[in-house]
């Protein structure tokens, strides 16, 4: 029995050195509170970073064993995907965060895995930086926002960035950063998280399929996290919405249903009913453990959660505890 | 066995008049095009995608008998609801509308009841709306929008009307704008802004209505939301670990989102078999009713027969989703 973790963000300790004494990592700046609460301030925005953000791989690694989870597939911390910023700094930081994580797998083989950052901004600086994490560095792929400075991924502009996602055999993982399409709306309540996030994931899920960019390529391969936010649940109607709508059917001869499995989505839905639903949807194959360490919202002991739930199967519990990332990344 | 559906749209005949004799009604004008044409109001194209929707209520009652539908519950088609408007222009706009309606409940009252339109601009105002829509018109309650010119319901100044509505036993019933919805701001390709703005926009009035403390505030509120909530039930395993893990979710209310989702009423419009059963399985069967999203969803052959067909669902949850929950809401 293992535990592999698609879903566990890193911000860099090149970061935590380079602001010790308020100096800047590549124009990001550190700010402190009167309650020693830590900010990273990015293009003059100020992000609130969680305690454990500061860990070393030491303490994360003693975390990830009272936890019980054998492998963190790492990716950098998503308030640093700088896609708003010059591509010379996006382009550094990505060097740097990805650097850091080559060298914790170097350390601890065993423990941990890679998923790069990338100036999505520049279409061929991403796939310059992916080609090298993937050939020189041996990451899995890359984690990416559900936008690119307001453009959906299904834009015309990053087709070469797919075909070469697809020929590296890279995993690339949707996770959002900054605001959502929420926070305009009704900031309150954290909202912009708790159903922005699960919002974009779906946006996301059908910009894919119904701009033909998993028909385009067809090996190409995805992991939605929050479990693909409302995709398995809102199936139905973008099903309708394809029957009924010309343009819906513009680039796909299929319903938007016909491509569920060919994602993967993580398994932080909080529910065992919702959970029991992803699965039942889209096949337990597709389904892969994730946490979200070391953020607030990530869900309590999730290796024993996933072991205790009564609707599972054993079999369905190890397929998404560690099987089908074990097959997925070849771990 | 009735069958009672909370979710049917009006393009008013009064509407109709006025733009087919070149005259502006309300902000709204005619614009001939592309299949059956628009309706064209504050700078956005509303297209007739049916021509149900020019139906005179004769002809709306076969179509209702086509469908096995005994009585609509009649609001008008969300995008004409006129927030935009100078407060006197919407609360004329209202007034039209509900008489309308109110005069179809007075013809067949026994095939339609009404839920009346409100010039949320003003609040007073809409209060005023309410109260004659109830007391005088004999209407079942109002339609919202899920958004009112960018204020979300939560916002004090709309407290007042919520605690009208309670008092009145007027039912709320919330539906969003299918072609301009925050999805737009994010793409505006493929109709996703219908098939996934829409649900989107019910999941956040649901989480507006929680978070922001009414339901605690008018603890007799009825208020029903369009296609089953959206994707509120699925997701609100994560509203209530945000509930958890930051004060700003607990501003107004003591305990998790999710205790309070079986006080609203939802509508079967899931798309879905399995997402019907999971809705129910979460708020509870006597919070589900029949809605037909009449005239915008190609039933085959009908709703009540798909709601009938479901293999999943007692004969007694069929019967309390297609009128026994309804006729008790509504004192039909």
């Amino acid at each position: 029995m293992r535990s592999i973790d698609i879903h566990a963000h890193l911000t860099p300790q090149c970061f935590w050195r380079t602001t010790e004494g308020g100096g800047d990592w590549h124009t990001i700046g550190r700010q402190q509170d009167a309650r020693g609460r830590q900010y990273a301030v990015v293009g003059g925005r100020r992000q609130e970073l969680p305690p454990r953000a500061r860990w070393t791989p030491e303490e994360r690694l003693a975390d990830m064993d009272s936890l019980g989870v054998d492998i963190h597939v790492v990716s950098p911390y998503s308030g640093f995907y700088n896609y708003d910023l010059d591509t010379t700094i996006a382009a550094a930081t990505s060097r740097d965060a990805n650097n850091e994580i080559r060298d914790m797998i170097t350390s601890w083989p065993d423990r941990f895995a890679g998923l790069a950052t990338l100036p999505m901004q520049d279409v061929p600086a991403a796939i310059a930086e992916l080609e090298r994490v993937m050939v020189q560095l041996g990451f899995k792929g890359a984690m990416i926002n559900d936008q690119v400075n307001g453009r959906t991924l299904d834009d015309a502009a990053f087709l070469p960035f797919w075909k070469a996602a697809e020929q590296l055999g890279a995993l690339i993982l949707f996770h959002q950063g900054g605001g959502t399409m929420v926070s305009s709306r009704l900031p309150r309540y954290h909202l912009p998280n708790t159903i922005g996030n699960l919002a974009e994931r779906t946006v996301t899920f059908a910009s894919l399929v119904f701009g033909g960019v998993m028909d385009a390529c067809p090996d190409l391969k995805i992991c939605l996290s929050h479990g693909g936010g409302y995709t398995c649940y809102g199936i139905g109607r973008m099903d309708r919405g394809w029957q009924s709508r010309p343009e819906a059917r513009q680039h796909i001869p299929q319903p938007p249903s016909a491509y569920l499995r060919r994602f993967y989505y993580d398994c932080i839905v909080y529910t065992e009913q919702a959970l029991r639903y992803l699965i039942d949807t889209v096949g337990v194959d597709r389904v892969v453990f994730g946490t979200d360490w070391p953020y607030d919202m990530e869900f309590d002991w999730p290796v024993s959660w996933i072991l205790s739930l009564e609707s599972l199967t054993q079999d369905e519990k190890e397929a998404i505890l560690w099987k089908n990332l074990e097959r997925v990344l070849g771990l | 066995m009735r069958t009672i559906d909370i979710h049917a749209h009006l393009m008013p005949q009064c509407l109709w008049k006025t733009v087919d004799a070149g005259q502006v009604w309300h902000g709204s004008r005619y614009e001939p095009g592309a299949g059956l044409g628009a309706v064209v109001r504050d700078g956005k194209r509303i297209p007739i995608q049916s021509p149900k929707l020019r139906f005179t209520p004769e002809e709306r009652l076969q179509d209702m008998d086509a469908q096995g539908v005994d009585v609509q519950v009649i609001s008008i088609h969300m995008p004409l609801v006129g927030y935009d408007l100078e407060p006197a222009e919407g609360r004329q706009l209202a007034r039209d509308v509900n008489d309308e309606i109110a005069a179809m409940t007075r013809q067949w009252p026994t095939r339609f009841a009404g839920l009346a339109t409100l010039p949320a601009q003003d609040v007073g105002a809409a209060v005023e709306e309410l109260e004659r829509a109830v007391t005088t018109l004999g209407l079942e309650g109002a339609e919202l929008d899920t958004v009112m010119q960018g204020h979300t319901w939560d916002e004090p100044q709309f407290l007042p009307l919520f605690k009208a509505a309670e008092a009145l036993g007027a039912v709320l019933f919330f539906h969003p704008q299918p072609q301009d919805n925050l999805v737009l701001a994010r793409t505006d390709k493929y109709g996703l802004a219908n098939s996934i703005g829409v649900p989107v926009e019910d999941a956040l009035v649901v989480a507006a209505l929680i978070f922001g403390g009414i339901l605690d505030a008018c603890p007799a509120l009825k208020a029903c939301i369009a296609h089953g909530g959206g994707p509120a039930c699925f997701g609100m395993g994560r509203m209530d670990r945000g509930w958890q893990v930051r004060s700003e979710a607990r501003l107004h209310i003591q305990k998790p989102p999710s205790t309070y989702q079986q006080r609203l009423y939802y509508d079967c419009i899931t798309n879905s078999e399995a997402a019907l059963r999971f809705l129910i399985d979460q708020v509870g069967i006597d919070r589900v009713v029949l809605g037909s999203d009449w005239p915008f969803v190609q039933w085959d052959p009908s709703p009540v027969a798909w709601v009938q067909g479901l293999q999943s669902l007692t004969a007694e949850e069929k019967s309390k989703i297609l009128w026994e929950n309804l006729e008790q809401l509504l004192g039909l």
